[in-house]
């Protein structure tokens, strides 16, 4: 309706002497483009307030990630209770045990007749930003206990933020041992991967935010100078562009693209040629998992190393087609390279998700971590191949049939 | 800076602020020469990819001087000359590949360009026109960085009737105002609308191999052959916005493309409001003359009305055909045509049935109109799957779903079109009823300021704060 009328009203200027503009339009016409802009902006940060509220307080208030008072790197506050609610989740309750771990119950000895894994990893197996009892942690035992007819019992000692960072975990392999597990199972996420070299303790305590620093924030912080970082204009808190990238990151390909433009250290592990800083991180990762496979071997534990993918990871192995120049199985080939040279069992899902509808609507578009349902879909994956004969002690004599065809 | 990007924008307002620091023609002509050639050299800042460009430049220009030195038959050779050169460039695949250049060469906007040069040849070869265009003149023409990429096609007598006017026409507070709400309007069709619909047909091509339940499917499907061709409106438009907003900020007017095209009640219709400066120099310049040729030949009366058809489907054809080098975009012009010619043909056949008036009446109908309008609009989504699609993921579109499936979503688009499309046209028609003694309210300044306000708003979120890279400008790539 602009569109003709624009070309009418500009047709009769055109011919004409241009009638004057009344002199109030001189300051109407500005006051009312400001205050367009101002009701528009408070009126969809109040929208997105209200859809997407958070609390003041984080699971991550329960962690302490720079305490080198045991030496094991990051671990929760023992016997602490956090809530949380960010603002694409649920509201989110964090028990630390005595121990410091995120557990119901406390670690004991084990008991005759069960079969106990210690899951070992950072915010992924931790269960970060979902509640305990739907995390893959709590539904994977329940899981094989019912596969196998066996009591499994499962110890979570992930830990968010850095537990899963390959020599945080060579730390805590005492830890680990110490529980006296039949399976040690390392899920590793390529965040892990990518900040394989970072060293522990860290420079500054990394910030708490009910909102993730998303691409936006980090982009614009970078490109303006660090100008717009001001206290009083906090980009972390206007809400609204979060809502935007929750919605438009609803779109897969919308947000495969974005993904891929993050730059190498985001996304470089997605090309089919790794740079050189991936290739220096995977050495990392090389020599982290030959010492700890060498203490596995020597405590006589098997250990199961599994790759979950990232949110765009997952897009693209299900789109099955992806940009020339990027392979998203290309970390997983790696991962499998490294683990089995040192003797470890590898588990690849990432095929399972090829055939998978949409897999990527399964994490939180924005803070990217697997929500509910993206927990029961691991828990399953891994109950399945976990049972299928990688684990002898876990076999079952007759799997459920497979529907769909796996494979790349 | 090809597409209708932040840059670009920026660059056309400083050519526009520079150009009106005088109101003399040769200070004017001076300022679009050197923003075309600097736009070009942003574009490409190698000047040996230029040289084809140039080359097809000097030939189309030798033979305007052929011709008004007056070798009036030269004119025919020209063209010819001209087209062969413009395929050969463009390398359509009919060709063997050995022939073409392999170096890499600059064919932006060359489709343009074409048709600008055959307009200028064909006119100076009409014997009743007779003038000079100077190589400045041309170049300014060919080469204005306001049209290069993506039209519009402008007629020469319009373009100097403002770039060489004496005294440029009026450059008021008020129009600039009106074209400054443009660019904004055009920035927010293609930066944020074309993103979201491009985004939209994306996921729905990815769904349509993946395994769903056939519901999920049908909708897939459904937003696939829906979407597309709102998504090309507003990449396309959007970028003509832009480019007709800088051109009058430059004192120039530049002819409409497009005049609310899903409004149209029949595919001819269609065409008389979709890509408006395309369809109008093809029907100038092949259907008048070839009809007027087929006339002279063939004198039977009764037969008269079918030529015209026939012109028809010839002229649509070409439509079609232009928009791409390879077999995908025959059947795209084969579609435009037959679309256009069946059009035709329901027309002659239904006058002839019913009688004249009774026809005229059921043409006013607004149920009529309504299901023709949706027709329409079922009938361009179905033919832009042969403009967006190669053959491999035609292949892999159709076969996703059963025939039968196929046609329940046709069915379903042509009644969802039918019913949207009318409700959208009501309530137009009554919001610009609601009017004062200056006009409609919702196209008041007051109004369009609000307006322009909020899509620069959503404009700047989209593109500066979540750094979303908009789908590039389509109609560039022809």
């Amino acid at each position: 309706m602009i569109d003709s009328m624009a070309q009418s009203d500009a047709c009769k200027m055109e011919r004409t002497k241009e009638a004057k503009l009344p002199r109030r339009d001189f300051i109407l016409l500005p006051v009312i483009g400001l205050l367009t802009i101002c009701l528009i902006a408070v009126f969809f940060e109040s929208i997105a307030w209200l859809l997407f509220p958070s609390s003041r307080t984080l699971g991550e208030d329960c962690m302490m990630f720079n305490d080198s008072s045991t030496g094991t790197g990051p671990r929760g506050i023992p016997n602490a209770v956090c809530w949380e609610k960010i603002p694409e989740g649920e509201r989110t309750r964090y028990r630390f045990n005595s121990s410091g771990y995120r557990s119901e119950v406390e670690f004991r000895p084990k008991s005759a007749g069960t079969y106990r894994i210690v899951l070992v990893g950072s915010s992924f197996p931790f269960g970060m930003r979902v509640p305990a009892e739907k995390t893959f942690a709590m539904l994977l035992p329940a899981e094989l206990s019912q596969r196998t007819g066996r009591n499994v019992e499962l110890y979570n000692e992930a830990m968010a933020g850095f537990g899963g960072y390959p020599n945080i975990v060579e730390r805590r392999f005492k830890d680990v041992l110490a529980a006296n597990p039949d399976l040690i199972l390392w899920v590793l996420t390529p965040w892990d991967l990518q900040k394989a070299a970072t060293n522990w303790p860290f420079h500054e305590e990394p910030a708490n935010r009910a909102v993730k620093e998303s691409w936006v924030v980090k982009s614009i912080r970078k490109r303006s100078g660090g100008v717009l970082d001001l206290t009083i204009f906090r980009l972390d808190r206007i809400r609204v562009v979060l809502m935007f990238e929750h919605y438009l990151y609803g779109s897969r390909s919308q947000f495969v693209k974005s993904s891929l433009a993050q730059g190498d250290d985001d996304a470089g592990f997605l090309k089919a040629e790794p740079s050189a800083e991936w290739k220096k991180r995977l050495l990392q990762f090389d020599s982290n998992d030959a010492e700890i496979e060498g203490r596995v071997k020597a405590a006589g534990v098997p250990l199961v190393v599994v790759l979950v993918p990232n949110r765009p990871q997952a897009a693209m192995i299900s789109m099955g087609e992806w940009p020339a120049g990027y392979d998203p199985y290309k970390l997983d080939d790696e991962l499998r390279s490294i683990v089995t040279s040192h003797g470890g069992t590898y588990i690849d899902i990432l095929p399972e998700y090829r055939n998978m509808p949409n897999p990527e609507q399964h994490y939180f578009p924005v803070e990217g971590h697997l929500d509910a349902d993206g927990h029961g879909i691991v828990s399953e994956i891994l109950a399945r191949e976990l049972t299928s004969g990688a684990i002898p002690a876990l076999k079952v004599a007759a799997q459920p049939q497979v529907a769909q065809e796996q494979g790349r | 800076m090809d597409s209708a990007s932040f840059q670009f924008v920026l660059f056309g307002l400083a050519a526009a602020l520079l150009s009106n620091i005088s109101r003399s023609r040769v200070w004017r002509s001076v300022v679009l020469m050197a923003a075309s050639l600097v736009f070009l050299w942003l574009l490409a800042n190698n000047p040996i990819v230029f040289l084809p460009l140039i080359g097809f430049l000097l030939l189309g220009y030798a033979g305007l001087f052929l011709i008004e030195r007056g070798l009036a038959k030269s004119w025919v050779w020209s063209l010819l000359a001209v087209i062969l050169v413009y395929i050969w460039l463009k390398k359509y695949t009919f060709l063997p590949e050995g022939i073409f250049l392999h170096s890499p060469y600059f064919t932006l906007g060359l489709s343009y360009i074409l048709f600008r040069v055959l307009h200028l040849i064909i006119e100076a070869g009409d014997a009743g026109e007779k003038r000079h265009i100077g190589l400045g003149a041309y170049l300014l023409y060919t080469l204005n960085f306001a049209t290069l990429v993506s039209g519009p096609i402008q007629r020469y007598d319009e373009f100097a009737r403002d770039q060489f006017a004496d005294e440029p026409i009026v450059l008021g507070i008020r129009t600039a105002g009106l074209q400054l709400e443009r660019i904004v309007r055009g920035f927010f069709k293609v930066n944020v609308l074309a993103m979201m619909l491009h985004a939209v047909q994306e996921d729905a091509l990815a769904q349509m191999s993946q395994p769903l339940p056939l519901p999920q499917k049908l909708f897939s499907a459904f937003r696939l052959a829906v979407v597309y061709p709102f998504f090309l409106y507003a990449n396309f438009s959007g970028y003509i916005d832009i480019v007709i907003a800088l051109a009058r900020l430059m004192r120039v007017r530049l002819p409409e493309n497009f005049d609310r095209p899903f409004s149209a009640s029949s595919f001819l219709d269609f065409w008389n409001r979709w890509h408006i400066t395309l369809s109008t120099w093809l029907k100038t310049y092949v259907y008048n003359p070839l009809l007027m040729a087929l006339m002279r030949r063939i004198s039977s009366v009764s037969l008269e009305p079918l030529l015209g058809v026939f012109c028809f489907f010839v002229t649509f054809f070409l439509v079609g055909v232009w928009h791409g080098r390879t077999s995908e975009f025959v059947v795209f012009g084969i579609l435009q045509g037959g679309g256009i010619s069946i059009n035709k043909l329901w027309q002659l056949g239904l006058a002839r049935g019913l009688g004249r008036k009774s026809y005229k009446a059921l043409a006013k109908n607004a149920i009529y109109i309504a299901f023709g309008r949706g027709l329409t609009f079922s009938w361009f989504a179905f033919s832009t799957f042969w403009f967006w699609a190669n053959w491999k993921q035609i292949d892999k579109v159709f076969t996703a779903i059963g025939i039968a499936q196929w046609l329940g979503v046709w069915l379903a688009i042509w009644l969802c079109a039918t019913v949207v499309l009318a409700i959208w046209e009501a309530l137009r028609a009554a919001l610009l009823s609601i009017r004062t003694s200056e006009g409609p309210v919702l196209t008041s300044r007051y109004a369009r300021v609000v307006y322009a306000s909020a899509l620069g708003l959503a404009a700047f979120v989209m593109t500066f704060l979540l750094n979303q890279p908009a789908p590039d400008i389509v109609y560039k790539a022809f």
